[in-house]
């Protein structure tokens, strides 16, 4: 989950702008339903007050009634006496028949009091079922002494309601009583005589009926309870005088209920939250009292069904949140979506770029804001990188991986300027090749050059060498910058002998085409020159600078076809390594003294290269050859033409018996004349290694650079080969 | 050790007639007929009876008993002495006042140990202390109830207005009168579940101060003990086990008493019940353990004896062997 959040942005937007939406939903909603269910509960504890308050109020006024008969009649016979049993029965007769409230009345007489010999008097009318009825109460059996409506009136010395109780004289009912002492002898408490009490009865079912007609809401209720929290009327009807608020309270291990009852027989009002003390589900309780009992009025009502509008509303705003969080849920994974998807596009055409594949299209983003900006910028980075690889493959072809990288990489990489190093130049020549392009069409020429120096130039990279100029056939290159290499040397003699072992397969190659054989010279020079970009800002190269290279050259212009020759100053580098065929001392232009110089032909570990051996001993020619030479002034054939005579030879060497001057080192072309006229030029390209006068005729030996194919062909079979 | 093991015993005693009773090898004799009168109105007062009835632990013990209600206007004793009943519960107290005045009964199990009578009055009356009583009304019931309160009044040099309570707690409710005489088991629940805390009470447990008088005993004639000690003592034997089973089953229990009390329409709730049977439990198993169970101990036979003399309701104690014939 957390991956997969972290990984998708289009994920990540739509929860982070659905978590924030739907908390602001969840404020405002939880905001709208506190402030409404406030005033909805403040309207509903206002009006369920009222209802309580005036409820209790009806029913005060019908005790009150009640209470107004019983104390008149007990004024009236105070003062004006009533010594005859019938006009006594007559008076509670009537205060029952026109009290409709009242359901009985009688008067329990104190012992003696009705009458000197009369122990017990109490006579009783009360509503049965034929009429208003009369009843002496007073028997064996019943005490009414003991009676809370005499006794407790005798004993408080003041009216009283009694608490209610199951009438099981005449009405069989539940009932309330209220008694009013009788007294002789005045109001004056002192000398006053308590005679006994007159009462009014109260049947409690028409409490049950009207509390039944009060509507509280649709499932809620009224009840009463006596000031000792005992039920007295509840549409719950077997705890009616059986069960109180304190009792229900401990059946139920709720102090909570304990508490409300407490509060209902105390305090005049009150509106409390009662949880679900009294109803399965929460309520609130609305209550007052009625004070002539003492009696408490409660009205039960549901929190769910006063709270059923809001609720309602509640539910429907909760609706629409939902269906509103949904449809932005949507859309915002439609806009992430579509923020992401150029974007997902783009971080794969990243990995595809990181993969080194550049071949990204991304034109089908169309867009003008920072996605599609990013786009086009990415586009335009992969045309730079395009072109940059472009530029690293094709310099590429010339320079090692690492001077590539080391320009491409480094800040500095192409900045102009250099620094003088200690490197080992290499510089090789085909021998007689631009003499021998005259001859050549040009596609045969690009083809040769091509195969030249393709090899070449790989064998270069391999090695490390860094490719400074190529010219024609001419290679200059050097080993141990940028990158300082530790064995230049060493690097350059062993890439010199690779190169000048590969000429065979090269000629072989050229000879299977019909190309003239050639022969490649090597030279070797280690010295301190200068190297780093050399050039204008326009156009620069990575190059090395110095009489060095110019000295390379002169050795180079010392070599023979498939030689390899290393200066003193690389010689002494890698002398322990190398295999010293030849040691040569010449004469060079500009440079006082002789200069040594050393055919190489091997180098050992862990180089380990070394060139096949070559039979050089020219040997006799069962008939010499005539040929013509020309001395190549700059390589270019010159106008004195001399004839000679060619005695012996081996693939690589002749002897040449020549009438004129020639001088060694000297370059010339022989042009067999056997095979002059015919289609093959018949040309021989060589150096003057060593020379003999013999009075007019020079003795000379040459080493062939390169000669033509028909011609090679002859010399081969001449020499005694296949 | 001892405890568990007195207990085991107890209890094998207990269960004794029953084993005996259920046992198929034993030939089944024809059961006895006897009936029992409590000396109030069906309440948990009595549970033990009513559940030693209803399990028909009686019937194990080779009886057919009838229960007889009690209620106002049914005095045990008189029924008792009336031969109207075989068994009945009373007031020691009472029971050895009438059998010095030559009434012939005689105690078959002392079941409750303890007194259960106590004075409550608000605090909101300043009443804090014993001496706060003086001069004030106390709703007291009449009767025989009226015993161990002189002796305690007159322990304590108390001067109260005695007022005749007969209407339960309503003269204490109504402000009639500024203490009330209650029973722990009963009329002071009443107290507390008409909305008073225990905090706002003031509360004498007269058992505390010095006036300890054992209450319910269970009582039957002489003549019918001397005739048939054996059911007699089948009889304690199968009430004793249906109290100890209506403290373990205090549920069960309640149903049955409850059942009985709205057979009287006594207008109780289970709640009331429920308290007065742990009350009961408190009061018939005091100590921690059940060696007491049911019997008299001479002390306490001596103590009310010597208390009912002092007061002149009796000339002479009878012999604490001739009224007590329960276990010893």
């Amino acid at each position: 989950m957390r991956r997969w959040f972290h990984d998708s942005i289009v994920w990540k937007m739509t929860l982070l702008v659905m978590g924030g939406t739907s908390a602001v939903f969840a404020l405002v909603v939880t905001y709208n339903y506190t402030y409404s269910r406030n005033i909805i509960l403040q309207e509903a504890e206002k009006s369920a007050r009222n209802l309580t308050l005036s409820t209790a109020r009806r029913i005060e006024q019908e005790f009150r009634a009640v209470e107004h008969a019983p104390a008149g009649l007990a004024r009236f016979l105070e003062i004006e006496g009533c010594r005859d049993t019938k006009t006594l029965k007559k008076l509670i007769r009537s205060l029952v028949a026109e009290n409709p409230e009242v359901f009985g009345s009688g008067i329990p007489f104190a012992p003696g009091a009705w009458k000197s010999d009369v122990q017990a008097f109490c006579p009783y009318y009360y509503r049965g079922k034929g009429g208003i009825t009369y009843q002496q109460i007073a028997s064996p059996t019943y005490n009414y002494f003991q009676q809370d409506y005499y006794y407790i009136t005798k004993l408080l010395n003041a009216p009283v309601w009694t608490e209610p109780y199951y009438d099981e004289g005449g009405g069989n009912c539940l009932m309330v009583t209220y008694a009013v002492p009788l007294y002789r002898g005045g109001t004056d408490e002192g000398h006053r005589e308590f005679r006994g009490a007159v009462t009014a009865d109260v049947n409690l079912e028409w409490l049950s009926n009207l509390l039944k007609s009060i509507e509280v809401a649709k499932t809620g209720y009224c009840f009463i309870v006596s000031d000792a929290g005992v039920f007295v009327a509840t549409p719950d009807e077997p705890l009616i005088m059986r069960e109180s608020l304190f009792s229900l309270a401990e059946e139920r291990h709720d102090p909570r209920l304990r508490a409300i009852g407490r509060s209902m027989i105390r305090r005049g009002s009150g509106f409390e939250d009662i949880g679900s003390a009294l109803t399965e589900q929460g309520a609130f309780l609305a209550y007052a009292r009625i004070p002539s009992t003492g009696w408490s009025l409660g009205g039960v009502f549901p929190k769910a069904e006063l709270l059923a509008e809001i609720t309602a509303l509640h539910v429907r705003t909760m609706l629409l949140a939902a269906v509103g969080i949904i449809l932005l849920l949507i859309v915002s994974v439609l806009v992430a979506r579509s923020l992401a998807r150029p974007l997902v596009r783009m971080a794969e055409a990243t990995g595809k770029v990181a993969k080194g594949d550049l071949d990204i299209d991304l034109s089908d983003i169309h867009r003008t804001d920072e996605v599609g900006q990013l786009a086009d910028g990415f586009t335009r980075m992969v045309e730079g990188l395009k072109q940059r690889d472009f530029i690293r493959d094709t310099f590429g072809r010339y320079l090692t991986k690492e001077v590539v990288r080391r320009l491409l990489e480094s800040k500095d990489g192409l900045k102009l300027g250099g620094e003088a190093r200690e490197i080992t130049l290499m510089m090789s020549d085909l021998r007689g090749f631009t003499a021998l392009t005259s001859h050549m069409a040009p596609e045969q020429v690009i083809t040769f050059l091509n195969r030249y120096l393709a090899s070449m130039v790989e064998i270069l990279l391999d090695r490390m060498g860094v490719i400074d100029e190529i010219i024609g056939d001419g290679i200059l290159a050097f080993f141990g910058a940028p990158d300082p290499l530790e064995d230049h040397a060493a690097r350059a003699v062993a890439c010199a002998l690779k190169m000048q072992a590969a000429m065979e397969e090269i000629n072989e190659l050229n000879e299977a085409d019909g190309l003239a054989h050639l022969e490649m010279g090597v030279a070797v020079h280690t010295g301190t020159v200068v190297v780093g970009n050399i050039g204008s800002e326009r156009r620069s190269k990575y190059g090395a600078v110095g009489s060095d290279v110019n000295f390379t050259g002169r050795v180079e212009s010392f070599t023979v076809g498939g030689q390899v020759l290393i200066s003193e100053a690389t010689y002494e580098r890698v002398s322990n390594l190398v295999e010293i065929k030849n040691v040569i001392h010449v004469e060079m232009k500009g440079v006082p003294g002789k200069v040594t110089l050393y055919e190489v032909i091997g180098i050992g570990h862990p180089f380990n290269v070394r060139l096949p051996e070559r039979d050089d001993t020219p040997r006799p020619l069962k008939e010499s050859l005539l040929v013509r030479v020309d001395r190549l002034e700059q390589k270019v054939v010159g106008d004195s033409r001399l004839e000679a005579s060619l005695t012996h030879a081996s693939l690589t060497t002749a002897i040449l018996l020549v009438r004129g001057e020639i001088a060694q080192w000297e370059n010339l072309r022989l042009r067999v004349a056997a095979i002059e006229h015919e289609e093959d030029y018949g040309e021989i390209y060589a150096k003057v290694t060593a020379m003999e006068d013999k009075g007019d005729i020079h003795e000379a030996e040459v080493r062939f650079t390169s000669m033509s194919p028909q011609v090679y062909r002859l010399i081969r079979h001449a020499a005694g080969g296949p | 050790m001892r405890i568990p093991l007195m207990r085991c015993m107890a209890l094998l005693f207990v269960l004794l007639p029953a084993i005996v009773a259920l046992s198929p090898a034993m030939a089944q004799p024809p059961l006895k007929k006897a009936s029992f009168l409590p000396q109030w109105i069906p309440q948990a007062q009595f549970a033990g009876y009513f559940v030693a009835k209803e399990k028909g632990f009686y019937r194990d013990a080779g009886i057919d008993l009838t229960l007889v209600k009690g209620g106002p206007g049914n005095d045990s004793f008189v029924t008792l002495a009336a031969g109207k009943v075989t068994f009945c519960t009373g007031w020691l107290s009472t029971a050895i006042e009438k059998r010095a005045s030559g009434i012939p009964l005689v105690n078959l199990a002392q079941i409750m140990q303890r007194s259960a009578l106590l004075l409550v009055a608000t605090r909101k009356s300043g009443i804090r202390e014993l001496e706060d009583l003086n001069d004030k009304t106390l709703g007291y019931w009449i009767g025989e109830f009226y015993v161990p309160l002189s002796v305690f009044l007159r322990e304590h040099y108390l001067k109260v207005k005695v007022i005749p309570n007969y209407t339960s707690i309503t003269m204490f409710t109504k402000h009639a009168v500024d203490a009330i005489g209650a029973m722990w088991y009963n009329e002071y629940h009443s107290i507390l579940n008409s909305g008073y805390d225990p905090d706002e009470l003031t509360v004498f447990r007269l058992g505390d101060l010095g006036v300890d008088f054992p209450e319910d005993g269970l009582y039957c004639m002489e003549a019918t003990f001397r005739a048939d000690p054996e059911m007699c003592a089948a009889f304690v034997q199968a009430s004793l086990r249906g109290w100890l089973y209506a403290f373990d089953h205090r549920e069960e229990a309640l149903d049955i008493v409850m059942k009985h009390a709205e057979e009287a329409n006594t207008g109780t709730n289970r709640a009331h019940q429920g308290w007065m049977l742990a009350r009961m439990k408190d009061l018939i198993l005091p100590g921690p353990d059940r060696a007491s169970l049911g019997k008299l101990t001479p002390k306490d036979y001596i103590t009310v004896g010597e208390a009912l003399k002092s007061l002149y309701l009796v000339d002479r104690l009878p012999a604490y062997q001739e009224f007590y014939r329960g276990e010893k």
